[in-house]
């Protein structure tokens, strides 16, 4: 069970990490492109987001992975991918035809792909949650009550 | 919050900020060989702008203008390099870059360029655009049957694809990229710092 803990927080804080770091690397103006794709945030707050976005990504699965606030990094985890997973669905069912996700910048996977990554990923957050009730094993929390 | 948690705290906040900031100061490598009818300007001129572009991308047609306003204010003082970079995201992208390609081989890539950006809008949903090319290699007075030959010949994406790789070890990723000198501009910029980026490529 100790390992359980480290095994998904790992899984999801690295592919929060990827995902954030190789969107920030890359130029701003290609992700707030992709994120205008989806029409549904205001133009006005898409720059923003672009920006905003990949750090919070990383901070988020730094914090998990390093099991660090690990229940609070768990919820912000949880409502990440759950706004993801919704918005690539709203999309889906609205037609529109999003060549790429825009997930892990200019290496993008399909939005078939994606959805399945997210269900993963979902699973794999609500594990950590249930987890974190208690400083899980090997975790910053554990080390610096 | 105790002190060890906040300095942890802290340094996990930083981490990422830092580590994008080093990444992204990396220096670009050297502009790759780029066939002469796909460059404007004097070989000696002393600024090198290179624009990776994607045909079908509105913001690649918006600052057409632009460009051809810098290249008249800096005549002769920059040379201009046109690389292709058609996006995935874009059907016709890559089979416009191949049209261009072709009547590049006729000396007449930047007419064929002009024509493509001018009419973007109306061959850029259409799902086979190669009549909306022939009319345009007509237009531009091709050989035509030399245009249809080398149009349908695939391998011609094999030199696209090099501008595409040249472009992602630029870590070019969204079209249009500019790099004036050392530095890179994205998108629209090139409007309103594309002079001011030039004079410092100038002055170095």
């Amino acid at each position: 069970m100790k390992y359980a803990s480290i095994i998904t927080r790992a899984i999801v804080g690295g592919v929060l990490l990827y995902a954030g770091f190789m969107k920030a690397i890359g130029p701003s103006a290609e992700f707030a492109a992709l994120i205008s794709a989806y029409k549904i945030l205001p133009a006005a707050l898409i720059g923003p987001f672009a920006i905003g976005l990949p750090y919070v990504e990383m901070w988020v699965g730094l914090f998990l992975l390093f099991g660090f606030y690990t229940r609070q990094a768990s919820v912000a985890t949880l409502v990440l991918i759950s706004s993801f997973s919704m918005a690539l669905l709203s999309s889906l069912l609205r037609g529109i035809d999003l060549v790429s996700c825009g997930c892990f910048g200019a290496d993008s996977l399909s939005p078939r792909y994606t959805i399945v990554l997210d269900m993963i990923l979902l699973v794999l957050s609500i594990v950590s949650y249930r987890q974190s009730k208690i400083p899980p094993a090997y975790s910053l929390d554990k080390v610096l009550p | 919050m105790n002190f060890k948690r906040f300095v942890t705290a802290s340094l996990l906040i930083l981490a990422p900020v830092i580590a994008v900031h080093l990444v992204k100061q990396t220096q670009w490598g050297p502009v790759l060989a780029t066939p002469p009818e796909r460059q404007l300007g004097g070989p000696g001129a002393k600024v090198i702008i290179v624009e990776f572009s994607d045909f079908q991308c509105p913001t690649c047609a918006r600052v057409e203008p632009t460009i051809h306003q810098l290249l008249d204010v800096y005549k002769g003082k920059v040379r201009f390099i046109y690389k292709y970079f058609p996006l995935k995201m874009h059907r016709n992208a890559m089979p416009a870059a191949r049209a261009a390609d072709c009547a590049a081989d006729q000396k007449q890539f930047w007419p064929y360029h002009d024509r493509l950006f001018d009419t973007q809008l109306a061959w850029a949903t259409l799902t086979d655009p190669t009549t909306s090319f022939m009319a345009m290699a007509e237009e531009t007075k091709l050989d035509i049957p030399k245009f249809t030959a080398c149009y349908a010949d695939v391998t011609r994406t094999i030199g696209i694809e090099q501008d595409v790789k040249e472009g992602t070890a630029r870590e070019v990723s969204a079209t249009p990229t500019f790099f004036v000198g050392d530095e890179r501009l994205v998108g629209q910029v090139i409007a309103t710092d594309g002079a001011r980026t030039i004079e410092k490529a100038m002055r170095q």
